[in-house]
């Protein structure tokens, strides 16, 4: 058997594993739309960490408008992303286990980052639970994309600290072809869809090498190996909206940091909010401030001795109340 | 009539029918309002240079009397001003957003237009380097990645263009 051969037979096995979800989806109609649109985020992300293509995508947000492209590829030892930039400057992302580098005036540099990701979904029961009860999810019918038959199915938040969701899933593989956000009057905050994709074939893989394993130095070892630690920091977020669960607490480096940083993370199932609290270190450079991209508000704030910032896939007022709710309650 | 006013921009009515339609447009402010806003979307999704609007010279008239956002970190009062002229800015940069809500026809496909002057930038085309570090770092551990894999990366700084 040739490596393309092998390729096509785990791809076959692949769709038959989405048919199966695919069916048990399908099943559950009668039990409900909140069901299936929870059991198709399901679907979306299994088939995003373990789906193979390679495609072009328009992303919009504000009066902007940028074309990238994004390749996919799951390897023995985990998966492979390269997104790169196709207007303007030259600008280029990889991934692979949870470790980020990014194009440096030219150069692929390792950013920190957590030590390896976890193969699978980080989508938890409880997550999707919590989800259902903060937004109404539904199907609202089919539509193609990218030459693609989709299923599209929307979130609708019960309140207005998040925003709405749509997605368009391709029925077979599941893999999200199209989103979009939206403001609670349905204005546009950001999309992003494909234009060109290719599922699953032969998909090139001769990037790998030259971007990652030429440039995985050994000094990158210790400190990825260092790894982040978790911690109870002792800080509480009075003001947390409704249902965002706390997923996540460590102490963390930041790049160009020369003590550990918190970060916090709250999530709602579908978006999440990150809260990094550090020393303040007097920085003439730092300013209080909202900055918004897309979809992403983040927030910065100085709080007694401390430096915070909270960023996260929500409106601005939301960034805004839970950087003014956060106390420090003392080490127990 | 909003249907046919469309269907007249792409050409696709008899001849007959737009002469009707045309009459009916110069005698309904409404219509004539609605072939306005269709004009001005269409300009918008050819992306020019410069968009003419009425509502955009207001909304950056009104942009330009607003006090900067971000600002040099000083002295504890400074900040406490500063944050005012945040919510302020806020809420104006929203009347301005709802003020075109209300002119829209009604459909999310159609893009948000952020009317924007050259002079000042909004937040967004100011991120530090420092700011990036944070986006990354959230990325991480966001559902969105979860669910669209790298694509969600694109809204770090590291891979905005808008950086100068």
């Amino acid at each position: 058997m040739t490596p393309t051969e092998t390729k096509g037979g785990a791809a076959m096995k692949m769709r038959t594993v989405f048919c199966g979800l695919l069916l048990v989806a399908a099943a559950h109609t009668h039990a409900g739309e909140a069901h299936v649109g929870l059991d198709w985020l399901k679907i979306v992300a299994f088939a995003a960490h373990q789906t193979d293509y390679s495609g072009v995508f328009v992303y919009q947000h504000d009066n902007h408008f940028e074309t990238s492209r994004i390749t996919h590829v799951v390897e023995e030892d985990g998966e492979y992303e390269k997104l790169e930039s196709l207007d303007g400057p030259r600008r280029e992302i990889v991934r692979h286990h949870g470790q980020v580098w990014c194009l440096i005036n030219h150069q692929m540099v390792q950013t920190d980052s957590r030590q390896v990701r976890s193969m699978f979904p980080a989508l938890l029961p409880e997550q999707l639970i919590a989800l259902g009860e903060n937004y109404h999810a539904m199907q609202v019918g089919t539509e193609r994309v990218a030459g693609y038959n989709t299923q599209v199915i929307m979130f609708k938040p019960r309140d207005n600290y998040r925003y709405v969701h749509k997605m368009w899933a391709h029925t077979d593989s599941g893999l999200l072809l199209k989103a979009a956000v939206m403001g609670d009057k349905n204005q546009m905050i950001e999309q992003y869809a494909f234009t060109q994709l290719q599922i699953g074939g032969n998909i090139d893989r001769s990037w790998i090498n030259d971007a990652i394993r030429k440039h995985e130095q050994p000094a990158a070892t210790p400190r990825s190996a260092k790894g982040d630690t978790p911690v109870n920091s002792g800080w509480v977020v009075g003001g947390i909206p409704g249902g965002f669960k706390k997923t996540l607490e460590i102490e963390r480096t930041l790049r160009g940091r020369h003590v550990p940083v918190t970060q916090i993370v709250y999530s709602d199932g579908l978006s999440a909010i990150s809260i990094f609290i550090e020393p303040d270190d007097e920085d003439e450079n730092d300013s209080d401030g909202l900055i918004s991209r897309g979809a992403v508000n983040l927030y910065h704030k100085a709080v007694g001795k401390h430096w915070i910032t909270v960023v996260g896939e929500v409106p601005p007022h939301t960034v805004i109340q839970v950087l003014d709710s956060i106390r420090y309650n003392g080490k127990r | 009539m909003k249907t046919e006013i469309s269907a007249l921009m792409d050409g696709e009515l008899f001849e007959d029918e737009t002469e009707g339609l045309l009459d009916r447009v110069k005698r309904d402010t409404a219509a004539h309002k609605d072939w306005e806003v269709y004009h001005l979307i269409g300009d918008v999704l050819r992306q020019p240079e410069y968009i003419h609007c009425d509502l955009s010279a207001k909304v950056r008239e009104c942009m330009r009397n607003e006090p900067t956002v971000l600002a040099p970190r000083g002295h504890a009062m400074k900040r406490k001003i500063r944050a005012i002229a945040l919510s302020a800015a806020a809420s104006v940069s929203a009347i301005g957003i709802v003020a075109w809500m209300s002119l829209q026809v009604g459909s999310e496909a159609m893009p948000q237009i952020a009317m924007q002057q050259p002079g000042a930038r909004p937040a967004s085309a100011q991120i530090q380097p420092k700011s990036n570090d944070y986006l990354m770092a959230h990325q991480e551990f966001s559902p969105s990645t979860d669910m669209s894999g790298g694509a969600s990366y694109i809204r770090t700084a590291a891979y905005s263009s808008d950086k100068k």
